[in-house]
């Protein structure tokens, strides 16, 4: 009976000992691979959101330079900040205002994106936006009079672009809002590609953005928040070199004294708050302000819309989530998702070109 | 001959259970270690598996969030926050995705992670 005793407890420490030698040599091959080069992260609370910056680089020199990017930004493109560059301009009353070379490459940039998507995405919808509350927190629901004579100066192609200045219509404003963060992230990795990293994630509340692959050569896991339940993960999207951007009714809303509920996502075609079935929308591709704009957009245009958008222009991918909890996949991230455990069960649909 | 076929079928059996009790030994999860951040500093790395129920209130610049932990769970029980997202988030359920308290800059995640990032 002992030799069996003596039997079994070598064999688990046999296996015991597979599995270590197995992990140490896993580690040795990503540490042979990367020189000195070790994790460093950085978090922070910018652009109203928390924000988590991970790199696989010899020091924690990006990262800083990555922070300083975040906030000299932040100052420059805020809605909220008195002092920003776009309060400047909201404040201008129809004066051509002069301004710093990346506001003014955003807001073209932004431009052509709401030409792109027929004005779906739209950033001059600031003053309706304001006046739901969105951005103060006030919440109400405007009367239908006061919207109708707000959408008046809602209208992205009456604004005016020059090489460095900028020219709004008396009575407009505009928020880069939907941009922003897209736009903070393609800086953030072509800095991180400057500085020669080759591995990076970055999680700018939620709007994340991938440098490369892991260190090992394996693919990021991405986890999709279920836009019904927001604490808990509906899929995993593993992805390389892309951008990973949600637009969700749930991330910001009210319930007003109707009982209905409103989210911040707004028509720029009505002036309400988008109520089509759908409750997110996840836009995959390689830039990360195009991927902002889309989710915004494709969730203003609706499913049939957003597909037509994804045939006509192939360069990028998305994720539809219903309010029912059906998933649609575009056919080119299909083999990248799968469903978590608790959602195996859902309505996955596949759209093909 | 009886004894050999015994003692082959003996060891057989013991390797077998020995590889299934390894594997289930490694699989075990190295305990449901949460960590609690405020404006970026780590303040609490708790062990939910061995934390007693309790309650902790963490403090950012004069504002509170009270943190409950039951039952091996953890969540924010009352915060004076404007919009309390963190009280209705409830229990912090999933390895992938935080407890974010916005305006008190409070995070609340578990420490192995079962994703590189959250899409939200």
């Amino acid at each position: 009976m002992r030799k069996f005793v003596v039997i079994f407890v070598c064999c688990i420490l046999f296996f015991c000992g597979c599995a270590d030698s197995a992990h140490e040599s896993a580690s040795d091959i990503s540490a042979a691979q990367s020189d000195n080069v070790s994790l460093h992260t950085a978090e922070l609370f910018a652009m109203d959101t928390y924000m988590a910056l991970k790199a696989y680089c010899a020091d924690d020199k990006p990262l800083n330079s990555a922070q300083a990017i975040i906030e000299m930004l932040e100052k420059e493109l805020s809605v909220t900040l008195p002092d920003s560059d776009i309060s400047r301009l909201n404040n201008a009353q129809g004066e051509k205002i002069e301004l710093n070379c990346d506001c003014v490459e955003l807001i073209k940039n932004a431009l052509d994106l709401c030409e792109r998507t027929n004005g779906a995405l739209d950033i001059t919808i600031y003053p309706i936006l304001r006046e739901w509350g969105f951005t103060t927190g006030d919440y109400k629901i405007p009367t239908p009079e006061n919207i109708r004579s707000l959408l008046t100066n809602v209208n992205y192609s009456a604004v005016w672009a020059a090489e460095n200045s900028i020219q709004l219509p008396s009575g407009y404003m505009i928020d880069l809002g939907a941009v922003a963060k897209g736009y903070t992230s393609d800086k953030i990795i072509s800095l991180f590609k400057e500085n020669g990293i080759t591995s990076a994630i970055i999680s700018l509340g939620g709007n994340v953005h991938a440098l490369g692959s892991k260190p090992d050569g394996s693919a990021w896991k991405i986890a999709l928040t279920d836009p019904n339940l927001p604490q808990t993960y509906i899929g995993n999207l593993e992805i390389v070199d892309k951008a990973v951007i949600t637009s969700g009714s749930y991330e910001r809303y009210f319930t007003g004294d109707d009982g209905t509920r409103y989210c911040h996502i707004i028509s720029p075609f009505d002036g309400y708050p988008v109520n089509n079935g759908i409750a997110s929308v996840t836009v995959i591709g390689d830039s990360g302000v195009l991927c902002d704009a889309l989710s915004t957009a494709l969730f203003v245009m609706g499913k049939e819309a957003a597909v037509e958008h994804w045939r006509k222009y192939c360069d990028f991918e998305m994720i539809i989530i219903t309010d029912a909890g059906e998933i649609t996949v575009t056919e080119g991230i299909q083999s990248n998702f799968s469903l978590s455990r608790p959602y195996e069960q859902n309505k996955l649909e596949v759209i093909y070109r | 001959m009886k004894k050999t076929v015994f003692l082959i079928t003996a060891c057989a059996v013991v390797f077998l259970a020995s590889a299934v009790i390894s594997v289930v030994m490694l699989n075990a999860p190295s305990g449901d270690i949460v960590k609690i951040k405020s404006d970026g500093e780590l303040l609490y790395t708790i062990d939910l598996s061995k934390s007693p129920n309790k309650t902790i209130v963490v403090e950012y610049n004069g504002k509170k969030n009270t943190l409950e932990i039951k039952d091996h769970k953890i969540r924010v029980l009352e915060a004076d926050c404007p919009d309390k997202v963190c009280v209705n988030a409830g229990w912090l359920d999933s390895t992938a995705i935080p407890i974010i308290c916005l305006p008190n800059k409070l995070i609340i995640e578990y420490e192995n992670n079962d994703a590189d990032a959250a899409a939200r």
